[in-house]
Formats: structure tokens, sequence, C-alpha cells
């Protein structure tokens, strides 16, 4: 089975640990082994990241346990999560938000 | 744990044993070079450094050359120039005489000319390759290594393999006692608050968040907008979606000690364990930066990807010739073709693999960098003899 990488045990996203398809069931590794299994909506390259959780537009996207950006539009669990629907919360008006 | 290293006079220990020939300026290079390749032993520092530079660029380069001829791995230090320089033979001479090696400076100003520098130098190179080659290894603690790190081509995969197991790596080391430094300035911005926690007091955590401030000042400056560059087009087609996303994985190669201290580009630091050193993520300019701080020993963490297909090939620029570079390779491109099989030291590519846990490899880099520490010749060692020309680390104009 092909694997996703969920660094945090907080994390909304997780990291593809193979080149991901559409409808695949996965299963979720921490660093000390197997989580879970789940299946995706859209394919995910090698090194990119899903959505393990559903997400709304506005909240933080978490990874490492801490946030690295905010949705830009409502992401479902099983969506892959790139600059499509996730912009930086450093950018200038997004500082105030966070 | 003990690794076998050269004893210098001022109490440090060198993992290698070159006599560096050190060129003042660009003017110098040729000389410098000609003098360090007619001798075994020797090394040539050149680099670009002009004098037409603003005083505090000159101070920095003055750091920077001087902290090169004083690291451990440098057993005695030439320096050349036309005398003219800024800095002067002599000031980064006296700088370096600070750690009681044997240091010569070799002028054109105030010589007989060209041909007397020359053979003066050689016959100098000569003596103190004789002279260090009779230094034995010896065992010494491992609290007496310190460790420098850089990130490349960095992908997902650097966030989530090569870096946490060099952090494990640095917790280790620190753990020995040992010393080790992260630096690249723009690649904490995002992560930067959770450093501040990290800080042992609030005079570290003050100075390391006005570095930070003052680099994203000096980037604001400009009128540019930093996330037009970071992360990179490479970096996003790797995975990584914003600076924050990829300034978290770059924080992981630091581990979870504490924050010693904050250092300016080229500075000691003055206790063991963990220290943010000032700089740019440009890989020639942080190893020298690193290496003037006393580093002995490089990590360089490559991602993937593109820059995993230059192969063999120095095609990052920069290597410094008096620190070995340990390459830790997260995702080479599969399948490998035979170059890649065997030019990085480190394959964490296994984590992918499910062969092994960021545990087991962080123990396998940790027994390479004793390895290397004792002597064993890194893949960066073995390559070419093609050298690149140091670019100082620079903030002002050229005038």
């Amino acid at each position: 089975m092909k694997r996703a990488m969920k660094i945090d045990p907080n994390d909304n996203t997780a990291t593809a640990l193979n080149d991901i398809e559409a409808g695949e069931t996965i299963r979720l590794v921490s660093k000390s082994g197997p989580v879970g299994e789940m299946s995706t909506k859209q394919a995910v390259p090698f090194g990119h990241k899903l959505a393990v959780s559903d997400i709304k537009k506005g909240e933080k996207i978490l990874k490492y346990g801490e946030v690295i950006g905010m949705a830009t539009q409502q992401i479902s669990k099983g969506d892959y999560v790139h600059t499509h629907n996730v912009e930086s919360a450093l950018l200038p008006g997004a500082k105030e938000a966070k | 744990m003990e690794f076998l290293g050269y004893e210098r006079p001022d109490g440090s220990v060198g993992v290698r044993n070159h006599v560096a020939v050190i060129s003042s300026g660009r003017c110098a290079n040729e000389m410098a070079a000609t003098i360090a390749d007619a001798v075994r032993g020797a090394v040539p520092i050149l680099h670009t450094h002009p004098c037409v530079r603003l005083k505090e660029d000159n101070e920095r380069a003055l750091r920077t050359l001087a902290g090169i001829g004083s690291n451990p791995n440098v057993a005695a230090a030439i320096v050349v120039g036309v005398g003219c320089e800024n800095p002067t033979p002599n000031q980064i001479a006296e700088e370096i005489a600070k750690s009681k090696k044997p240091v010569e400076t070799l002028a054109i100003m105030g010589s007989n000319g060209f041909q007397e520098v020359m053979d003066r130098g050689l016959a100098t190179a000569r003596r103190m390759a004789s002279q260090a080659s009779q230094i034995q290894r010896k065992p010494f603690a491992l609290s007496h290594l310190t460790l420098g790190v850089k990130c490349g081509a960095s992908n997902a995969t650097s966030g989530i393999l090569g870096n946490p197991v060099t952090g494990q790596v640095f917790d280790r080391l620190i753990a020995e006692g040992g010393t080790a430094i992260f630096s690249e300035t723009t690649e904490v911005i995002g992560a930067d608050h959770l450093l501040v926690k990290r800080a042992v007091n609030k005079e570290v955590a003050r100075k390391f968040r006005e570095m930070v401030d003052r680099h994203e000042a000096m980037i604001e400056a400009t009128g540019e907008d930093i996330r037009g560059s970071q992360p990179t087009g490479g970096n996003i087609k790797g995975g990584l979606t914003t600076i924050e996303e990829k300034s978290l994985g770059a924080l992981a190669k630091t581990g979870s000690s504490p924050l010693q201290g904050a250092l300016e580009y080229a500075e000691k630091p003055k206790a063991n364990g963990l220290f943010f050193m000032d700089g740019t993520a440009m890989t020639g300019e942080l190893i020298a930066g690193v290496a003037a701080a006393g580093a002995q020993i490089h990590i360089y963490n490559l991602g993937g990807g593109l820059t995993s297909s230059f192969r063999c090939l120095p095609g990052w620029a920069g290597g410094l010739p008096i620190i070995p570079e340990i390459v830790v390779v997260s995702n080479p491109s599969q399948p490998r073709d035979s170059q890649e099989k065997e030019c990085f030291d480190i394959y964490a590519d296994t984590i992918i693999e499910n062969k092994e846990t960021v545990a087991q490899v962080a123990d396998r880099l940790f027994q390479e960098v004793i390895a290397t520490a004792s002597g064993k010749l890194t893949k960066q060692e073995m390559r070419s003899g093609y050298r690149e020309l140091l670019v100082l680390y620079t903030t002002g104009p050229i005038l």
C-alpha cells in the first residue's frame, strides 16, 4: 500500500511518500509507524501534500504541528494541497489575521 | 566517544592538516594558487573580494579570511597579497596569529618583486607542509568537534527525511559536549518564533530576533517581495507550498537542543552547543562563514531532484577545500543511475522504502562524522581538482 507521512498528530496534511492516484486507499504513517488508512480524492505527486481532514476556507494548514499557510478555498479530506489552494500566512494583510 | 584529530597550539583539534595559502584580495589569487599548487599539503583560499568595498564588508572579509586561517583544520597559513588590499595581508595574518599557529605574510609591496615573493612563498609553503606532516593524529573527545549544516535542492523530503536525520546528529553531538552551527537567515523567516522559544535566555532571543528583522528589512528595502523568491520554483515543484513550510522543514536540521547564541557571520562561538549564525542561503558564503567560525566538518543535506542529478560534479558552488563536506541525499532520482549510486556519502531514501527509520539513518551519519573526523575522505574530497572562487558575504555595494 502507498504511504503518506503525517509528521505531527495535530497536522491536517500528510506528505506523500509515493506518487498517489485519485481514489486510492493509502496508509498514513508517523515517524514511528502506521497511524491509519484513508482514501484520496485527487492525485498527489510524491513529496507533495494531501488533506487528512476537511479544511474550511481561511483555516490554518498544519504540518510539523505548525502553521504553514492558510486555505484559500474549501479543501476536502483526500484533496491535493498546494499553491492552488494555500497561501502563506506571512502575506501582508494575512499577518493581522494570524 | 572519540575521534582521531590533530592538536593545535590553541587547544583546538583539526580533522584535516592543511597549509592554507590565503589570498588577501582577488588581485593575489593567481599568486596564492601558484604557490599552493606547487606544494603537496597546501591548499589555496581564493575569493572574489576586491579592495573597493565599504568598511562593513571589508571588516567581514577580514573576519572570514582570518577565521578560515584560524580553523583547526589548518596547520599553518601563508597570507599572500600585493600589499594594498583591504584587508591587508598583515591584518589577516595578525588575526590568524592569535590562534598561535605558524603564519607568515607575503606581499609584493616592499619586496624585490614578484619572483622573489614567489620563491619565498614556495620555500615557506614547503617548510610548513613538512612541519605539518610530522603532526600525528591523536584521540580526542567529540566535544572538540563543531559541525555546520546547509540544505540544498530542498523538497518535501528534506523536511521529513534528511533534515530530521541531521537534527538527531546535532542533538547527539551536543549531548557529547560538541557544537553545531546552522545559518541561512532567509530560511528561518517563517519559523523564527519557534527558535525564539528555544533560546537559552532573553538576550539570545533578542539578538536572534534582531538578526532576522535586519535581514528582512534589507530585503524589503530593495522593494522586492520575498515571496517572489522563496520558496523557489524548484521547491514548489518538489512539493513545498509556502516559505513557512520550507522554513519549518529547514528548522528540522537544527534538532531540539536549546539555542545557545546568535552569531554574526564568521563569528566564533564562545561556548559549546547549538548556535545560529547570520548568513545567506548561498552555499559558498555559508560554508566559508561556518568554517571561519571554527567548524571542522560540514553536512550538506540535499533534497534531491535537480541537484542529485548533478551527480559527482561539484555543480553546487562553493565547497571550501579546508573543511570536508558530508553530503546526505534524501531522495535521489529513481532509478538511480550508476553515478548517483555512489557519489553521495549518506542515502536517506531507505526511510521512503520503509527499510530504515530516521534514527537508524542518523546513527549511520553520526558514525560517518566520526570516521570523517578521523581522516576518512568524503566523496566531495575525492572529486576533481576543479575549484570555485569563494564569494564572500557582502551587504554593501562595490565602489
